[in-house]
């Protein structure tokens, strides 16, 4: 080779080189920001999201628990969530956490931009989904949760997390009443399109629930509770209700028409129609025609729980939920807390220490769940006057309370805790057909935990069987 | 350089040889006896210049002249001729007092100097390679009649496994080498497609919604257009390729003009097909439930016996509507190619049309294609070469998962062929028609396509190449699927309460920068050298757009602006990677071979701080025979060892937390945004593979015998998937670098021409692979991945989930709870089905509702053979496959039970006693009975066994999935010269074939070969209610002018 040639080639290799490196530079390789996705997120995207998705998740947990305070059967023999069979409802856990995780995001948020009518609206759903997901599973992840500081969050204990709650409800309240405010709320806010008062109200209205949850505990103050009602809900328009839409449908709308399709489901408890239809109280409810369906024939006919439809046709021979009443159809709002709730709560509340009020309360409650379903008035009275139900304050006890706040918190998951609290003491209920054997005859007294958490938190996850009760189930 | 301008030079340099060898050798005895004539061509057709003809047992011979013509001598007392051609078999043709012998030499398939395809088009002796390549030539890619061209690969290939989604025309075809290398569920474990150098997009973007069956994109490759396949296999071979080879690489070349005469290329085929197997349905029994007579229930065949039923209305018959439905499929392909040109330029340019109208009517799919490539030597240190090829497909994809499950519901009694009002509704007598679905819930996609690419080849010194490639690949998909609402008249009964119409636009643009530059050098007279430097630059733009409008308002108007409700959404996706290569190689006396690369790659994907990774390979390649003096009749022997590294980058935005809109929204004019639920890791590394090859070829009896085995083993580790966390994170997963997946197997091929002399020819080849795909490790803490499920009545969902210390692909379900005799184990986790059944007080099976593996979806071992003779002008083929060992979820089976449609189901009025064990161990003794409602027994049986039980048992539907088919058989004849000699053709040849006529299977439905997830989903166990396979018969004529 000759000195010329050796030139050549060392001339090319190094302007190669010079060309590849060039090619290689770092600028061009800078395109791995997400165009897709934003890495922040506007206040009114996570309310929307927030606000509009809790409603699905108390449905989510209403779709549980309904049946095991059998407001609900299944039409099939033996389902697993019928019979109280441990199932691990991961998409439940999944969703409360995904609504809890955003509320969090926009806590933050929103206290940073000092817009703090979101801060506190984020604070008091937060507290909505958390007692949800306490009142499951009891303890839960919560103060390593959120944001990833590990990969296997520790648990809370319940008793630790219903001090959150009460908690998130009083600083939410103090949010809502610095009126600093540097961005409206508007459409965004799903259940109350920004009105603050309402807000505050509710915020009231739930700290009363959750104090009454502390009934069976040492815990247990009836005069807290009723501070609290003073404080909140004058009449069924302030009631907190989730908004559906034609294009997003109430979620046990879906479940109606999915049945109406032969894919079964939403069929009503023979236990809650007796509870209605005189059977067992010896009075006829008029609400019925109002919640839920009739058989071809136009009767109210349950389904035994745990026993499935039998000989039974899938369709017309059974009471179900069906489109056009309050509860299932396209635009039905799912309900947080309302009016009628408060009034049993109150009723609980002072049945002891001011039992004319209690009885008031009591009469209020059912009035008020009638005149929302759209009763008619002179069924309302019958029904109010009826001696099943006009005991007088002297004759009211606590299970005629929570007989009438079982029918007026249809589908909700607050009746499970109501039914804990009770021992599941209403009249007939009893242990479903084919009950899951490990319960050994007793009610389920929370879920287990999901395969998620099992499988990628073991070390975390606290063992617990159904019947293991939460700390304020005692 | 191209492989057929390679292949000139070949011959031009041997016929050079031939020609000095011979002549010494003939010089002795030279001028005796009787002459002979004749003309010696290539199995084209063409003259063969430089053939050497020797008349056996003497010294006399002679090469044949440029245009394939020699004379000879025949020395008194010969009989024999031996003609011979590098890279073609050596014949023996008994003279028999012939004065004319023309002879077609027909390629060595054992041939020594095969040279083979390697990474960037590179072409490279087999016989120095230190890893396994096989290649698949054009005559067995278009004797298939595959329009996919991964289908035309099947059964031809070592360590491939090739399946067909289903058999819906264009549907796509899934090919994994060397078994699975990522846990990422969502991951594309399918190779790198290369087209004449460049990389091509072989993706398959399944339909929002019902499952449509789309192309993987290869599919718009003509295979008519292609030269030959080339198969890398391991990471040695792809080495220099990198990351986007990670899963080994489909090399194709195309064919290319030749210098010489203007050759024109014919091509015509009409195929028909049906489907090639039905599942056993009853004839017995109607529509109705618990055993009564109806003519409006929902239950399609639930109801009475169809002989009693039919006293009440003699309208009640059985009408065979799954057969009845379906049509003989046609498919039409035309092809015309011409090519030429001259010393200093040639060219190729072909078109092509293909149609295809499916088993399912309304189905379709056709491809036009156009290729024009060309060469022009500028002169003698420089030429370049350019190709485009442009390629319009496409067609209606039919929804085939609801069309089979509308026929499912569709009643035995009722004709589900009469479908249509006159004024356009669905004709029915309650539920929905499967033809009526197939053609108005359309959704047709249109593909245009361009790959293109300039290649310029610089020369500048002896020993200097400088290459540089420039390709792209762009296409536009537009897809419209359309689902009519009411059309407006009283009392119909529409496909939908709404409607809607959904637009997709997928733009895709790949662009590959390519250059090399290679020194070449004989250091001594037996050691030579050549290194290779390269810079590779590859960019991807992809973006998708899909409007959506739901609800119309003026019946049968459909577009985007009649709707009550428009949604639409844009994904956007940009990729680039830049990588710096070496590869040297040296030669020992043509008998030791070294190779070692070297890549460095630089990835947009991964984090500044880690987006650099190297990663080496080296191989060996050491023929032996004539080292060791091994005995005659080993004519080739060698041994290959390799050891290779890989790297692998992210998915692109996998580093960042981000925030998405929320499903459902904008609503009532809000819009909702949501954390994401993937956690990308700013911290993340590039993924390892690290595999090592160790491979024996040997050829025996001239070459008339040969083996190639090949042992590998590869472990990836580091992998960037989403491992499933706690939901408390916040997040429900998180982008890291994790687990380990580990893949051993061998691969076996075998070839041999038993038979061979003038008149008859019998080659075959046959290969056979066996993988072990182990999970080796996910992650501390993390027990399992779900790679899919699907569903399953009450409970009998199967899914596909991954285990540490697992193979890849096990079933987990439901199943029939076993009498254990010493007690149940505490931690079962396999289903023993030989243990007998538990039988419940009630007389029948309790079911085990805990998840136990019930199969295994990756085959134990798949294999190929085939076999071609021939006989003068006639040549049959016979191409088998078999896989054995896969276990699918058959959802088929599983909606069939609980329907009662199948003929096991006809037992449903009989008492029956379950065979198995009560729990104390006795055996059952009770009787039951399988019918619905009240039993001869007086006992209410409710639903009866096969709702209340028999569906729900997922055991029931996990099946063995094995099978031998017959993919290909054809029979050619070529038209003989003195025919063909008064015409201006060269050559005719007409050929009938049938492809994939199963001929052996447990699988109790269609076709096993089917699942839904398309060609890029990993969920490989689930049918789905898939497309029915076919079978299909072809009647092709070829002129070449």
């Amino acid at each position: 080779m000759t000195m010329e040639k050796r030139t050549y080639k060392r001339h090319f290799v190094a302007w190669a080189m010079v060309a590849l490196t060039a090619l290689g530079c770092d600028d061009y390789l800078d395109i791995n920001t997400d165009p897709n996705n934003p890495s922040v997120a506007p206040l009114s995207g996570l309310l929307a999201r927030t606000s509009f998705e809790t409603g699905d998740n108390i449905q989510n947990a209403g779709l549980i628990t309904s049946y095991y305070v059998q407001y609900l059967a299944s039409p099939n023999a033996a389902s697993a969530t019928d019979t109280q069979e441990p199932v691990a409802f991961d998409q439940t856990w999944f969703e409360l956490y995904d609504v809890m995780t955003d509320l969090s995001d926009l806590e933050l948020q929103a206290e940073e931009l000092e817009a703090f009518n979101y801060a506190g609206i984020a604070k008091i759903l937060k507290a909505v989904n958390l007692g949800i997901t306490v009142d499951l599973w009891g303890d839960i992840p919560y103060t390593e949760a959120f944001f990833a500081q590990t990969l296997t969050p520790a648990y809370d204990t319940d008793h630790g997390l219903y001090n959150v709650i009460q908690q998130l409800l009083d600083d939410g309240i103090q949010d809502l009443e610095s009126g600093n405010f540097s961005y409206e709320v508007e459409n965004d806010d799903f259940i109350y399109e920004g009105d603050i008062d309402l807000w505050i109200k509710t915020a009231h209205a739930l700290k009363a629930r959750y104090l009454l949850h502390l009934s069976e505990t040492g815990d247990y103050d009836p005069t807290a509770i009723l501070n609290q009602v003073e404080g909140s809900y004058t009449g069924n328009a302030d009631d907190a209700t989730v908004s559906y839409f034609a294009e997003q449908v109430n979620p046990w709308a879906s479940v109606a028409i999915s049945n109406a399709s032969l894919i079964l489901g939403g069929w009503i408890s023979e236990q809650l129609i007796e509870a209605m239809d005189g059977t067992t109280y010896g009075v006829v409810d008029p609400r019925m025609s109002f919640m839920f369906g009739t058989t071809n024939g136009g009767e109210f006919i349950g389904t035994e729980n745990g026993a499935g439809r039998g000989d039974a046709p899938e369709q017309g021979a059974r009471s179900t939920l069906v489109e056009g009443t309050y509860y299932s159809s396209r635009t039905s709002p799912i309900e947080v807390i309302t009016y009628a709730e408060l009034k049993f709560i109150e009723a609980e509340a002072a049945l002891s220490s001011d039992p004319a009020r209690a009885y008031q309360s009591y009469l209020d409650g059912i009035e008020a769940h009638m005149e929302k379903l759209g009763v008619d008035n002179a069924d309302i009275q019958v029904y109010l006057t009826d001696p099943q139900v006009a005991v007088g304050a002297g004759s009211l006890t606590r299970a005629l309370i929570l007989k009438e706040k079982y029918i007026a918190m249809f589908l909700h998951p607050e009746t499970w805790v109501d039914a804990r609290r009770f021992d599941y003491q209403y009249a007939d209920m009893t242990v479903p057909a084919n009950l899951n054997p490990e319960l050994g005859g007793e009610f389920i007294r929370r879920l287990i935990y999901p395969d998620s958490e099992t499988q990628r938190n073991r070390q975390n996850v606290p063992d617990v069987t159904l019947l293991d009760r939460l700390w304020w189930d005692q | 350089m191209s492989r057929s301008t390679n292949q000139y030079y070949m011959k031009k340099i041997f016929t050079l040889l031939s020609f000095v060898i011979v002549c010494i050798a003939c010089h002795v005895t030279y001028g005796q006896g009787q002459t002979v004539t004749g003309k010696i061509t290539a199995e084209d057709g063409n003259p063969l210049p430089g053939a050497s003809v020797v008349v056996k047992g003497t010294t006399v011979g002679t090469v044949t002249d440029v245009d394939g013509n020699y004379t000879i001598e025949m020395s008194s007392g010969a009989t024999t001729l031996m003609i011979s051609f590098i890279g073609y078999e050596t014949v023996e043709v008994p003279v028999q007092g012939r004065s004319v012998i023309d002879y077609q030499l027909q390629p060595d398939i054992t041939q020594l100097n095969e040279v083979v395809v390697t990474a960037f088009g590179i072409e490279q002796e087999k016989r120095g390679l230190g890893y396994a390549v096989e290649e698949v030539s054009s005559d067995d890619i278009t004797k298939t009649k595959q329009a996919n061209l991964v289908n035309a690969l099947q059964g031809q290939v070592a360590g491939v496994q090739i399946t067909n989604s289903g058999g819906a025309p264009g549907m796509s075809s899934r090919i994994i080498i060397r078994g699975l290398t990522s846990l990422d569920p969502g991951a594309d474990n399918q190779p790198l497609f290369v087209v004449d150098g460049v990389p091509i997009d072989n993706s398959t973007v399944e339909s929002n919604g019902t499952p449509r069956g789309l192309s993987n994109r290869a599919a718009d490759i003509n295979p008519n257009d292609v030269e030959s396949v080339s198969i890398l296999k391991g990471a040695a071979a792809t080495a220099l390729y990198g990351v986007r080879a990670a899963n080994g690489a489909v090399i194709i070349t195309t064919k290319k003009g030749k210098a010489g005469k203007m050759v024109v290329n014919i091509k015509s085929s009409i195929g028909f097909e049906e489907v090639n197997k039905y599942p056993q349905f009853q004839e017995g029994f109607g529509q109705g439930f618990s055993g009564d007579y109806s003519n409006d229930s929902f239950w399609p065949s639930w109801g009475a016996p169809i002989a009693a039923g039919r006293i009440i209305d003699p309208e009640y018959v059985y009408y065979d509507n799954t057969k009845s439905v379906m049509q003989t499929g046609k498919q039409y392909d035309n092809y015309v190619s011409i090519s030429g040109g001259s010393e200093n330029a040639t060219f190729f340019t072909s078109v092509s049309n293909f149609q295809q109208e499916g088993v399912i009517p309304f189905s379709t799919w056709d491809r036009t294609a156009v290729k024009l490539s060309g060469t022009v030597n500028l002169n003698e240190k420089l030429d370049i070469t350019g190709s485009v090829n442009y390629a319009k497909s496409g067609g209606d994809r039919v929804p085939h998962d609801r069309i089979m499950e509308t026929l499912m519901y569709w009643a035995f009694t009722q004709d589900a062929t009469d479908y249509l009002n006159p004024d356009g509704t669905q004709k029915t007598y309650g539920n929905s028609n499967p033809l009526y679905t197939a053609r108005y819930w359309t959704y047709e996609d249109d593909v245009n396509r361009i790959i293109g690419n300039v290649n310029v080849n610089y020369k500048p010194l002896e020993w200097l190449n400088i290459m540089y490639r420039l390709g792209s690949d762009y296409y536009s998909d537009q897809r419209t699927e359309i689902l009519p609402g009411p059309l407006g008249v009283e009392n119909e009964f529409p496909l939908s309460s709404t409607g809607f119409i959904e637009q997709t636009r997928i733009n895709s643009r790949d662009i590959n920068s390519t250059l090399n530059l290679t020194v070449s050098r004989d250091i001594t007279e037996r050691f030579s050298a050549s290194l290779r430097l390269g810079h590779d630059v590859f960019d991807r733009d992809r973006n998708t757009i899909v409007a959506r409008g739901n609800e119309f308002v003026i019946p049968r108007f459909y577009h985007l602006s009649n709707v009550t409700e428009q949604l639409t959404s844009e994904i956007i996706r940009k990729q680039r990677l830049v990588g710096v290569y070496g590869d040297l190689t040296l030669n020992y006396d043509d008998f030791l071979y070294l190779n070692i690369t070297g890549r460095n790659d630089w990835s947009s994907t991964l984090p500044k701080e880690n987006r650099s990774f190297f990663y080496p390979s080296v191989s060996l390649g050491f023929v032996f025979d004539e080292l060791l003096n091994l005995p005659d009749f080993v004519s080739y022997s060698k041994l290959r060892a390799s050891y290779a590294e890989v790297g692998k980058d992210a998915q692109p935005y996998s580093t960042a937390i981000t925030y998405t809109s929320a499903d459902g929204f904008p609503l009532n004019g809000e819009l909702g945004y949501t954390r994401s639920n993937t956690l990308g890791s700013a911290d993340l590394k590039p993924e390892r593979t690290t595999s090592i090859e160790f491979g024996l070829e040997a050829n025996f009896l001239q070459n008339r015998l040969g083996i190639d085995l090949t042992w590998y083993k590869s472990n990836s580790k580091d992998q960037i998937i989403p491992v499933p966390v706690s939901n408390g994170t916040g997040f429900t997963r998180l982008i890291t670098n994790a687990g380990e997946l580990e893949n051993k197997g061998v691969e076996l091929v075998l070839s041999g021409t038993p038979i061979r002399n003038d008149a008859f020819t019998w080659n075959v080849r046959l290969n056979f692979t066996k993988n072990k795909n182990t999970v080796v490790d996910i992650r501390e803490g993390i027990e399992s991945i779900v790679v899919g499920s699907q569903f399953g009545y009450v409970g009998s969902s199967v899914t596909m989930t991954l285990i540490e210390g697992d193979p890849y692909g096990n079933l987990y379900g439901t199943s029939y709870e076993r009498y254990y005799a010493n007690g149940k184990p505490e931690d079962l986790t396999i289903l023993d089905r030989d243990l007998p059944l538990l039988i419940g007080s009630d007389g029948f099976p309790v079911a085990n509702g805990d998840q136990l593996i019930l199969g295994n979806a990756m085959p134990d071992w798949t294999a190929g053979m085939t076999n071609t003779f021939t006989y003068k002008g006639l040549s049959l083929s016979l191409l088998i496959d078999a896989r054995y060992g896969v276990d699918q979820f058959s959802q088929y089976d599983n909606f069939y039970s609980a329907f009662g449609m199948l003929d096991y189901s006809t037992n449903r009025n009989q008492m029956v006693i379950f065979d198995g064990r009560l729990a104390d161990g006795s055996a059952n003794t009770q009787q039951v009975w399988l019918g619905q409602g009240l039993g001869p027994d007086y006992v209410d049986y409710g639903a009866g066994f096969y709702r209340n039980a028999y569906r729900g048992i997922s055991e029931n539907f996990v099946q063995d999935a094995s099978y031998i088919k017959l993919r290909n058989v054809t029979l050619g004849y070529d038209l003989p010269a003195s025919i063909i000699s008064s015409t201006p053709f060269q050559r005719v040849n007409v050929s009938a074939s049938a492809n994939n006529i199963i001929l052996s299977t447990p699988w109790n439905g269609y076709d096993p070969e089917s699942f839904s997830a398309g060609a890029g989903g990993n969920a490989t166990a689930f049918t789905g209610l898939g497309y029915p396979g076919v079978r299909s018969y072809f009647f092709t004529l070829n002129l070449t002018l």
